[in-house]
């Protein structure tokens, strides 16, 4: 996925992001393509700021858990909206 | 992680000493001058209610913010209300909350500095970002650690002197203002790296009577917390992890102090009447109104020198307001008792007051200051005296203040000032505002124009002031603060205390007051000169007061009359320390200067 918001993934957009994900079982994990060792929790916002994903940034998801499938979706689709900004 | 009674050997440090006493227990790490997040190691039992103790802050924190988003929400719409969410997400944040709970597990670390530090640690990383934007994030990281640790401080002085119970403050620095709320009992002493003898920290210090040493090079970076330090505040010794020996040694001495002290509170009640039955009055020198609970620890009679320009330094903005300073002019009337209170008028630079066209000073001790600056920039003054007058409106109908008007050189500017002075009481009239008039109106002397022209000030002025720390400057023209001359300052150099039995005898020929209010009240070798000299009314830093009523409870006014006679017919400040050492030598030394003592003895 590529982060495509002009702001990138920053405070409201990772806030979307954590209410979401706080909302599956799931354990949700972002990466930086560019830096794949180095996985972030999606429910934690402090982690997600961390990440610093400005505008461009190709991120990964790893997903596990009993609702991994709508989970998935369901940001994948946040971050096509572009959090609903722009 | 934390270290078990791993033995360091004992490591002697030096300061100066800003208040006497012996003080030895575990050093308490203060790393912030106001007192805040103290980093305190807490035995293991305690860990787990730290832990708590974190996460209630952390609900509270949430409840905060999320009333002040509905507030917002409420007042600006749904919207805007997106900055303090993501506040809230952060400290619903597991991660950080774990993070945080480590911290204070590994370390035994008390919640405000683990939160400090596991954000500083944070906002590191943040700072790295390149992203302008989200590196600007950081300044929420910031905001919500600020508002945990406010949360856990809560009122931040009862904590200190809690957190500290038992235990010696070692800092690079303390505010004048935590100094002065510290509790002496519970706080055994503070030990700084930055401070010296004449700092307000240090004054303040010797007021409440806690032994510190200052000026100590590094020592927060060399005692560790919960180590046995031992501060004296004599000799400006410090020793942390003292050998056994060391320890008895010190453990002695405090007894003897202790026992002292004991003595002192029984005789605070005693009167201070010498042997022939002379009484003296001994007064209290305050800058803080905090420090009003010495003073009556002291059993003093009044406050003989209330130095108002510490209100300035003290506001948060610029000059007190005419309600600040009447709320501290009316406790200072209702806290000082019978004897009352005399308020210096302001004793400030023009340089502290950004002044419109004001050039800057090459020596601002005899540039624009105090009265001088009173009467050019009159409406602070006019607000002052307004306070004062105000405040000075007891119930019983005693006016229990004073005004004291600093660093008179010429006679009009005691004139010009009584002038507007009852302009003021004309005013307050005119508005029907309760105030006082004929409030008594004293002038400081402490230049030597004012000594020459004792005579003709006493019949403007209702008392005299004995400034004799500017007076012992401005007569021998030595700057106190030059490391070059210091040595040449001298209260005791014949000059001036000759100055100082010419103003007396002035004083008493024209039947008014006079007072001391300079350090030289707080030496008893010096105090017996200033006795024999006529001088009976002393206004001293207040933990000097019981062994000066001691001294003047074991005197004959006679004795002191014969001493001072003989001392004045002396030509050299030499000759003086040698009769005094020599006559009263169980006063100890007339001045502390070593460089002095060498001197005398030569």
């Amino acid at each position: 996925m590529i982060i495509s918001n002009r702001l990138g993934l920053h405070a409201r957009a990772a806030a979307k992001m954590v209410r979401l994900a706080n909302g599956f079982e799931s354990e949700i994990l972002l990466a930086r393509s560019d830096m794949r060792h180095r996985t972030v929790d999606a429910k934690s916002i402090i982690s997600l700021l961390l990440l610093a994903a400005s505008q461009g940034t190709m991120i990964e998801l790893i997903i596990d858990g009993s609702d991994e499938v709508d989970a998935m979706e369901a940001i994948c689709r946040l971050i096509e909206v572009k959090f609903g900004e722009d | 992680m934390r270290k078990t009674t791993r033995k360091f050997p004992e490591a002697r440090l030096e300061g100066i000493g800003a208040c006497q006493g012996v003080a030895i227990g575990t050093a308490f790490l203060v790393d912030d001058p106001r007192g805040r997040v103290v980093r305190v190691y807490l035995p293991a039992e305690q860990v787990d209610a730290e832990v708590a103790r974190f996460y209630q802050a952390v609900r509270i924190a949430q409840l905060q913010v999320q009333e002040a988003i509905e507030r917002l929400q409420a007042a600006l719409g749904a919207e805007r209300a997106y900055i303090l969410e993501s506040h809230l997400l952060m400290l619903q944040d597991r991660s950080l909350g774990e993070q945080i709970e480590a911290f204070i597990r590994e370390n035994h670390a008390n919640a405000e500095w683990a939160v400090r530090d596991v954000t500083a640690q944070l906002l590191d990383v943040y700072a790295k970002i390149t992203d302008d934007y989200l590196r600007e994030r950081g300044s929420d990281i910031a905001d919500v650690s600020h508002r945990i640790i406010k949360i856990l401080s809560g009122s931040k002085m009862r904590d200190l002197n809690d957190l500290a119970n038992g235990a010696i403050i070692v800092a690079d620095d303390l505010l004048p203002s935590v100094a002065a709320d510290l509790d002496p009992a519970k706080v055994l002493g503070f030990v700084t790296n930055g401070g010296g003898w004449a700092s307000h920290t240090s004054i303040i210090a010797r007021s409440l009577g806690i032994p510190s040493v200052v000026g100590v090079k590094n020592v927060a970076a060399v005692v560790r917390s919960g180590e046995t330090i031992i501060i004296d505040g004599a000799t400006g010794a410090v020793i942390s992890n003292p050998s056994p020996e060391t320890l008895r040694f010190y453990s002695e001495q405090r007894a003897r102090q202790q026992q002292q002290q004991i003595f002192d509170i029984e005789e605070r009640e005693l009167p201070a009447i010498t042997l022939d039955g002379i009484e003296v009055n001994l007064r209290a020198n305050i800058e803080l109104i905090e420090e009003i609970e010495a003073f009556r620890r002291f059993n003093a009679s009044g406050v003989g020198l209330y130095r108002s320009e510490f209100l300035y330094s003290q506001a948060a903005t610029g000059l007190p307001t005419e309600e600040d300073q009447f709320e501290a002019y009316k406790f200072l009337a209702e806290m000082s008792g019978r004897d009352g209170a005399v308020i210096r008028t302001f004793d400030l630079g023009g340089d502290k007051l950004h002044l419109e066209g004001f050039k800057p000073e090459r020596n601002p001790a005899l540039g624009l200051r105090a009265i001088r600056l009173s009467l050019v920039v009159q409406d602070i003054f006019r607000t002052q005296i307004r306070a004062i007058l105000r405040a000075a409106n007891q119930a019983d109908g005693n006016a229990r203040l004073k005004i004291l008007l600093p660093f008179v050189s010429n006679l009009d500017e005691v004139r010009e000032a009584k002038r507007i002075i009852a302009e003021v009481e004309k005013e307050l009239r005119q508005q029907r505002v309760p105030h006082a008039e004929d409030v008594e109106i004293g002038v400081m002397i402490e230049v030597p124009a004012a000594v020459i022209l004792a005579e003709p000030l006493a019949r403007e002025a209702d008392f005299f002031s004995l400034g004799t720390n500017d007076l012992t400057q401005s007569m021998l023209a030595v700057d106190r603060g030059n490391e070059n001359v210091n040595s040449l300052f001298d209260p005791l150099h014949p000059a001036v205390l000759r100055a100082i039995k010419y103003v007396a005898e002035a004083a008493a020929r024209m039947q008014i007051k006079i007072n001391v209010c300079g350090e030289m009240a707080s030496n008893p070798a010096q105090v017996l000169v200033l006795l024999g000299l006529g001088l009976k009314d002393l206004s001293m830093t207040p933990s000097a007061i019981p062994a000066i009523r001691r001294l003047v409870r074991s005197i004959n006014m006679s004795a002191a009359e014969n001493i001072a006679s003989q001392v004045i017919a002396l030509a050299t400040p030499a000759e003086v320390h040698r009769y005094l050492q020599s006559h009263v030598p169980h006063l100890g030394a007339p001045f502390l200067t070593s460089a002095q003592l060498s001197k005398s003895t030569a």
